[in-house]
């Protein structure tokens, strides 16, 4: 009779532990009625576990990965890039450029439905496209003024503010996409952004759960483009009905999620947790080229306006130490002096390479005596929430203080860290890990509001790139640019990423440009 | 009765006020604001600004202040920019995951508390007592997160018997929906079990020892009956007053355990908020969570006057 009161509430636990338990399993197979059961056994149901809730779901307006990488499958542009990086028409059919280059006819194609069960025509191009050229940062600041007008149901014509040869791949950019909505999205649109997701992709957006998920159904009206599915382009097939993009903001639930089998793709796995995971023998890990990690330096205020001074911290610099610190391993970075990727045959180059990765603490001193440094303190902004910022903001700090910088660290939060780095008066130098561009054009670097960087040079080199009458010109003209960055010491690439993500071994068809891409991904039960 | 609960409610308006004025303040001075986090990383200052004044974040404090408050007088208690709905109706919904998950918490840490407690006084001294007091210490001394991913990792990722993460809504059935919530619920409850077993305990110590219950055992009454009815009933104020206190902390949100298991509660609500500088919605949830305190503490010294008519409201 004693012990009773103790034996009771354990049993109690236990039986409701594992009625409980049982009740799982029905969890993943509910929806395996309908499609044939003989061959191959997929499952209905996708589930990607992404690290944060997307702002909005308007990849036009935002820049965010996130938005972007659910936005390709939910709307489309008029071209897109394909896995070699060239523009593909996918919702446009063709397009001819007048003989002096300032009008291109985009002839579109027929029959393409919105997933309100209505027609696109010209009507809702020519509105989400001039829509597009007002707020996408990317588009204005490269085509802002250029006005895209109907001709007839099936064709427009796009009247640019200046010629060039990169027209057609600024429409194609994967980040604040030239996605094309319904004319009256476009028109019941406000600052904050589109408040119906309707586009003309694979998939339709069915229920967005603030903070818990984001779940797209395959649409069946779907007209993909012709050609094989390469990139962003060609055939898409939503070969799994449902993707559910489960919000999950702690990176080791995304782990123990994926390790469980919860979900089956788990995106932003931490670099602490390759190595671990590498050896599970039931997930396969993805390594994508991502981006570039950065060191911006201010260009306008006190000693750092001295060019000695900011060749002096370009000296300095062992990238190899700094990315091990922030990526933790060499298989997750490469080092190289190029802004873009360097697999990128037109924009991959490595000028200016004298000026990066020197390890030369003598020389450092050197030009800091020559610059008459007299140990003003210079301080690194930094953020905690992005770990690998973070790091690397440290280890910068150590080695400028090796070569005799007073270098200081001040650490915010994100929000507040991007408060100081848009003032060059608050901050020295900072570092931000940048995805890569499609077009060096777009640089971060490149733009006065980003580090404060506002030379000439910079305007005249994009005016150069711009003007070029062929690739092989532009890219010569982007190689001296980026010689310039480097001699000015303006900024200075510290190497590249790479974003690891963790699937079941049961997935297959997974593919990646710029966004994780899973309209041809299936997972077997 | 009706007087005292009236009062202390009109009491809380002073608190309300001076709270709102201080998150107010505070989420007015740390900087960035809801636009940085809307825009994203590279948005030009220029976006920035533009937004801010189109949300009206860029007029000074006190007409922000002002005007929301005369709002939330009326009843609107904003808007969120990031979440598409009414910082009222966001409340509402986030409010369901979290009593859920404090309710069957709570219920897990009685069940764990109240044997365990009373074992242990009833059995002072012995290794029984002994095993109770160290690992309570212990549940109280381990820090949540730490047994929320053991909890994961054994239960979720070894065994399979419960999803690591996530929250099943009640509407796709009590079983899918309890057996999300198991695993957080159990991690919370055992560090609670932790806290009202002691207090069970000690509180029962002081009673076990009172006359009354040597003379109600000297009448010859059955043990089963002093302990539960006496000392148990003598006792209930002081554990009352304990399962209020770690009810109020469960009910209030739990930032950790719900952002580890990914439960969209409140304490979520709160961290996410923050984050995107979600101004009305910390203001909301900071308002309600006070109130919801303020609330649960007011019901806990209403149940006092059943367990001890002595301290009923209004007598002297």
């Amino acid at each position: 009779m004693k012990r009773k009161p103790l034996f009771g509430a354990a049993a109690l636990l236990m039986s409701t532990a594992l009625v409980l338990a049982g009740c799982g399993g029905g969890n993943s197979d509910s929806g395996s009625g309908g499609s044939g059961d003989s061959a191959s056994k997929n499952k209905e149901e996708l589930h990607v576990a992404i690290s944060a809730n997307p702002p909005s779901l308007d990849p036009q307006s935002i820049n965010s990965n996130i938005v972007g990488g659910i936005g390709v499958h939910v709307y489309e542009p008029l071209f897109a890039m394909n896995a070699d990086y060239e523009p593909t028409p996918v919702l446009a059919e063709s397009y001819e450029v007048s003989d002096d280059g300032m009008v291109y006819t985009i002839k579109l194609r027929q029959g393409v439905k919105f997933h309100n069960g209505e027609e696109m025509t010209a009507d809702d191009v020519v509105a989400s496209m001039n829509r597009w050229i007002e707020v996408s940062a990317k588009a204005n600041t490269l085509i802002g003024g250029s006005v895209f007008e109907k001709v007839d149901d099936y064709t427009v014509n796009l009247k640019v503010n200046q010629a060039s040869s990169d027209i057609i791949m600024i429409l194609a950019s994967p980040i604040q996409a030239a996605a094309i909505y319904p004319a009256e999205v476009v028109e019941s649109a406000t600052a904050e952004g589109i408040s119906e997701y309707i586009g003309t992709g694979p998939y339709k957006v069915s229920e967005w759960k603030q903070d818990q998920y984001v779940k797209l159904e395959a649409y069946e009206d779907y007209q993909p483009s012709e050609g094989e599915a390469s990139g962003l382009a060609g055939e898409k097939q939503a070969a799994t009905p449902t993707i559910y993009y489960d919000v999950v903001t702690d990176a080791s639930t995304r782990i123990a999620g994926v390790q469980s089998g919860e979900y089956d793709i788990s995106e932003e796995i931490p670099i602490d947790n390759y190595e671990d995971l590498s050896s599970d023998n039931g997930l396969t890990l993805k390594v994508d080229r991502g981006g570039t990690l950065n060191l911006f330096l201010d260009t306008t205020e006190g000693v750092m306006a001295n060019q000695t001074f900011r060749q002096a911290v370009l000296a300095a610099l062992n990238c190899d130490d700094i990315m091990l610190a922030a990526y933790g391993n060499p298989d997750l970075y490469e080092l190289n002096a190029s802004w873009s990727d360097p697999t990128d045959t037109q924009w991959g180059t490595d000028e200016g390479s004298e000026y990066y990765n020197q390890q030369d603490t003598e020389k450092a001193k050197e030009l800091l005596a020559e610059a008459g440094y007299n140990n003003e303190k210079v301080v690194l902004v930094t953020t905690q929430d992005y770990p690998e910022m973070y790091n690397a903001t440290l280890v910068v700090q150590e080695e400028l203080k090796q070569a005799g910088i007073n270098a200081e660290v001040e650490t915010y939060d994100f929000s507040t860290f991007m408060e100081h780095r848009s003032d060059p008066q608050q901050f020295d130098m900072f570092i931000t890990s940048n995805s890569y561009n499609m077009l060096p054009i777009q640089l971060s670097v490149l733009d006065s509001g980003w580090a404060g960087l506002n030379a000439p040079e910079v305007t005249e080199g994009i005016t150069a790139i711009r003007a070029a009458s062929s690739d092989e010109e532009a890219a010569e003209a982007w190689a001296d640019l980026q010689t310039f960055l480097y001699e000015y010491g303006a900024a200075t690439v510290l190497g590249h990423y790479t974003g690891v993500i963790a699937m079941d071994k049961g997935v297959t068809g997974y593919d990646y440009l710029r966004f994780p891409i899973y309209w041809n991904v299936t997972a077997s039960e | 009765m009706l007087k005292y609960i009236l009062k202390r409610i009109l009491s809380l308006i002073p608190v309300l006020f001076v709270v709102s004025c201080v998150i107010f303040l505070v989420v007015y001075m740390i900087p960035g604001g809801p636009a940085t986090a809307l825009l994203g990383m590279e948005a030009t200052p220029d976006q920035i600004d533009a937004l801010n004044a189109e949300l009206g974040f860029d007029r000074p404090f006190l007409v922000q202040y002002v005007d929301w408050f005369t709002n939330v007088l009326r009843g609107d208690w904003g808007e969120s920019y990031f979440l598409h709905q009414t910082v009222t109706s966001a409340i509402a919904e986030y409010f369901v995951p979290t009593l859920s998950l404090a309710v069957f918490a709570q219920i897990i840490a009685l069940i764990l508390s109240i044997p365990l407690g009373i074992l242990a006084a009833y059995k002072r001294g012995t290794a029984l007592d002994l095993t109770c007091v160290t690992a309570s210490l212990l549940g109280s001394a381990l820090p949540g997160f730490l047994l929320s991913m053991f909890l994961m990792l054994f239960f979720g990722v070894y065994l399979h018997w419960f999803p690591v993460a996530g929250y099943a809504a009640l509407s796709e059935g009590l079983g899918e929906h309890l057996r999300y919530l198991f695993l957080p619920a159990l991690s919370l409850g055992i560090v609670q079990a932790a806290y009202l077993t002691r207090m069970t305990r000690s509180s029962l110590l002081e009673t076990l020892y009172k006359n009354y219950i040597q003379t109600a055992r000297a009448k010859g009454l059955k043990e089963k009956k002093v302990v539960m009815k006496y000392a148990l009933k003598n006792g209930a104020p002081v554990i009352l007053t304990a399962v209020g206190q770690s009810f109020g902390s469960l009910i209030t949100g739990t930032i950790v355990t719900e952002t580890l298991f990914n439960i969209p509660g409140l304490g979520m609500l709160t961290l996410t908020s923050i984050n995107r500088r979600d101004v009305f919605v910390i203001q909301g949830v900071v308002i309600f969570v006070t109130l919801l305190y303020v609330i649960v503490n007011l019901i806990v010294d209403i149940l006092y006057g059943f367990t001890d008519p002595r301290l009923r409201p209004g007598r002297k």
